[in-house]
């Protein structure tokens, strides 16, 4: 194995399935173009063959070197810090990892549930509504709960949470509730300021986007959501 | 003289319009106050901003982009000086003599001579910039067609990926990715949709602007919450010294060599700025005669770090203006900025909108010496903003985020497209890949595919048709020199 760590083999392995799906799905859009001989699909199939070899050529690198190829000065210049914090914090490990992709999937099963339920009850508009805002329900509870202990995990789905909200519960309601989320995970616990500068956040938010440059923000579909978003609107505009 | 004239109207332009004025004081000011805030860089300031540029005139929005550049690699100096903590990757080197300088109790002199060189390395590259950069594009004009400007786009992809990232591979790879996402969408040739995967969103392609504030707003917030200690700072007393006519005199040395190591580190693609700022400081430790002195408070540290760092910014512009190829993060945005407002940037951009690149130019050139102004009198500011516990920032970041992700199209579902960029290139980042590499390959894949399939057409097909354009072909053996350059020592050279 040399300098090979597993990690290394799961990183080469990524690529490489990434490589392999975009291969297949390339076949769908294979066709010949009357003016261009190579087809829609010889650039992106170059490109994967390039990721291909990138790919060996990292891991037989990391087999052949470990971590020390490239140039120190590269590695310094590049550094960002990100590495070292994943390292002291102890996130790479499996365990972790795999807490932290599933409670990612949580807001995909917000985008995807109501949508399927409503298909196989056929639900109305009015029916739909309420098996999303039970849906939304759930899927809070259970985030709550999996982020015990996991505030990075927390953090990364949160902000995906509220751009799954956003469509139907609107700008308006949802934001303060990201601001003290976010608060929150970033380890904040004074609950005062929280709400002072959320609040003046917010404000902020509102008097320069929604007053000053009238950006239409999503006011949501819900009711009683969207009655609270219009008539934010209706009073700062 | 007739830069000198171009120049003079540039700046009667810049300064003629109110709004212009605003702006240029609005992006010295952001530019400096995020590269020093630890946590936000220049490039989360230019990412928030670039979905609003689409609502300013391309001038003041590409003016605005580079105003930031200027002033964002300087901010993070005074904090590296100060606390040890650099404010962006750009002030890394100026920590290592900038601090124990503190320790020594010559806080004001390190500041001082941060803002001093910066503004004249930035500066000296600006007026380098206004020189050089108008004969290259008009060479380019009448010596550029799609294989000179597919081959020019490789050869650049190929240097920024051999000096862009921790390794080699990671470099490529990032790149790789930038290009991979640039191809979902309509082919560049028939139209024919590319893994859409059966979404309609994705038919339109992967739109560039939540990609952006992805990669670099909600990323960058996403690392700091790993980074997590982020304790209160005690500020020093600081009051700013310039150092004595003498003391700069005596550093000339190092200006000089650090101008002219930033600007070749600027011009091209890769890292630009940070890159210059280590090399730079590298090289001042190999030239000196007590090499051993560097990292105990030596003037000389900070002087080579800063000038190489601010002298990057007006060469990165050349290749970007006159050719029409952007190096870094920053540069990938302008030509965002540009392609918002349906233009390209490269050679053309002087011909059709001569007043544009000047005001560029003049606003570079006032930012850098602004450096000298405002660095003075925004020092203490910055001590006080320190004290911005992060989890106060962040909420505010991510927030203009969403509302700028959300303001390009009013599709809910980019603001869900950037949050997951941002996780994608957290994880990306803390694997040592490079999100600007990414970036740079979305921005240039388009671009790339457009011009070989032009090229190929234009040749008939024939790839030895290459070998009878001596500019294309130049510039696909330096590319692939490069590269194999860069294969080799990733396996086989010692670590330097």
């Amino acid at each position: 194995m040399k300098n090979l760590r597993i990690a290394h083999i799961a990183e080469a392995a990524i690529w490489l399935s990434l490589a392999l799906l975009l291969f297949v799905n390339s076949f769908d859009f294979n066709q010949e173009i009357e003016i261009y001989k190579y087809g829609a699909s010889a650039w992106p199939r170059a490109l994967l063959l390039l990721i291909v070899v990138a790919a060996i050529g990292q891991l037989f690198g990391q087999w052949l070197r470990g971590e020390s190829q490239g140039s120190e000065m590269l590695g310094k210049a590049s550094d960002d810090g990100a590495e070292l914090a994943a390292e002291l914090s102890d996130h790479n490990n499996p365990k972790w990892l795999l807490w932290t992709f599933l409670i990612m999937t949580i807001p995909f099963f917000y985008m995807n549930v109501p949508g399927i339920v409503g298909d196989l009850l056929s639900l109305e508009k009015a029916g739909l509504n309420h098996v999303k805002l039970l849906t939304a329900t759930v899927l809070l509870g259970i985030f709550l709960l999996a982020i015990r202990g996991n505030h990075i995990g927390g953090m990364l789905t949160l902000p995906l949470l509220f751009g799954a909200f956003l469509q139907d519960f609107g700008f308006y309601f949802t934001a303060p509730f990201f601001i003290l989320g976010t608060m929150y995970l970033m380890g904040e616990r004074r609950w005062k300021n929280m709400v002072m500068i959320g609040a003046l956040i917010m404000g902020i938010m509102l008097a320069l986007f929604v007053s000053l440059l009238y950006v239409g923000l999503p006011t949501g579909i819900i009711s009683p959501f969207y009655e609270f978003g219009t008539s934010i609107v209706n009073l700062l505009q | 003289m007739d830069t000198l004239t171009n120049f003079i109207n540039g700046t009667i332009a810049l300064f003629g319009d109110p709004l212009g004025i605003l702006i240029f004081l609005g992006g010295v000011i952001g530019g400096m106050l995020f590269g020093a805030i630890p946590g936000v860089s220049m490039l989360t300031l230019a990412a928030i901003l670039l979905p609003f540029t689409a609502h300013l005139s391309p001038e003041h929005g590409i003016m605005l982009f580079s105003v930031i550049y200027c002033t964002g690699v300087y901010g993070g100096a005074i904090t590296a000086i100060l606390f040890n903590i650099p404010g962006a990757p750009e002030n890394a080197p100026t920590a290592f003599d900038g601090y124990p300088m503190t320790q020594k109790g010559q806080a004001g002199k390190a500041v001082g001579a941060a803002v001093t060189c910066s503004a004249i390395g930035g500066t000296v590259s600006a007026v380098i910039m206004m020189i050089a950069t108008a004969p290259i594009a008009g060479w380019a004009i009448s010596a550029f067609g799609p294989p000179e400007i597919f081959a020019l786009v490789f050869f650049g992809l190929a240097v920024a990926s051999s000096v862009g990232a921790k390794t080699f591979w990671k470099g490529w790879l990032s790149i790789l990715l930038g290009l991979l996402i640039a191809v979902v969408g309509l082919d560049p040739v028939g139209g024919i949709e590319r893994w859409d995967f059966g979404m309609p969103y994705l038919l339109a392609g992967i739109h560039f602007i939540p990609t952006i504030l992805g990669f670099f707003a909600v990323s960058e917030v996403f690392v700091q919450v790993e980074k997590k200690a982020r304790g209160s700072y005690s500020a020093p007393k600081v009051s700013v010294d310039f150092p004595s006519l003498a003391e700069l005199f005596a550093q000339k040395i190092a200006v000089i060599r650090s101008i002219v190591i930033g600007f070749f580190c600027g011009i091209l693609p890769g890292i630009g700025a940070t890159l210059a700022a280590f090399m730079g400081y590298n090289e001042a430790v190999r030239w000196s005669k007590d090499s051993k002195e560097f990292g105990t408070g030596k003037m000389e540290g900070v002087v080579s770090s800063e000038t190489a760092n601010n002298a990057a910014t007006g060469a990165a512009m050349i290749p970007l203006l006159a050719l029409g190829l952007p190096g870094g993060a920053l540069t990938a945005m302008m030509v965002a900025v540009f392609q918002m407002h349906d233009m390209e940037p490269g050679p053309l951009v002087f011909l059709n909108s001569a007043d544009l690149v000047w005001v560029v130019f003049s606003a570079m050139f006032f930012a850098n010496l602004s450096i000298l102004l405002i660095g003075f009198l925004e020092t203490k500011t910055i001590i006080n903003l320190l004290r911005i516990p992060f989890q106060f920032l962040a909420p505010l970041i991510l927030l203009l985020a969403t509302i700028g992700a959300y303001a390009v199209r009013g599709l809910p579902i980019d603001i869900v497209v950037m949050f997951i960029a941002g996780i994608v290139g957290f994880f990306l980042r803390r694997s040592g890949y490079s999100v600007a590499g990414i970036v740079l390959g979305l921005i240039l894949g388009k671009i790339g595919e457009q011009t070989f399939a032009q090229a190929m057409q234009m040749l008939h097909f024939e790839w030895s048709g290459f070998f009878s354009r001596p500019i294309a072909i130049t510039l696909i053996i330096a590319g692939m020199l490069t590269l194999l350059n860069s294969i080799y020592s990733s396996f086989f050279k010692k670590s330097t």
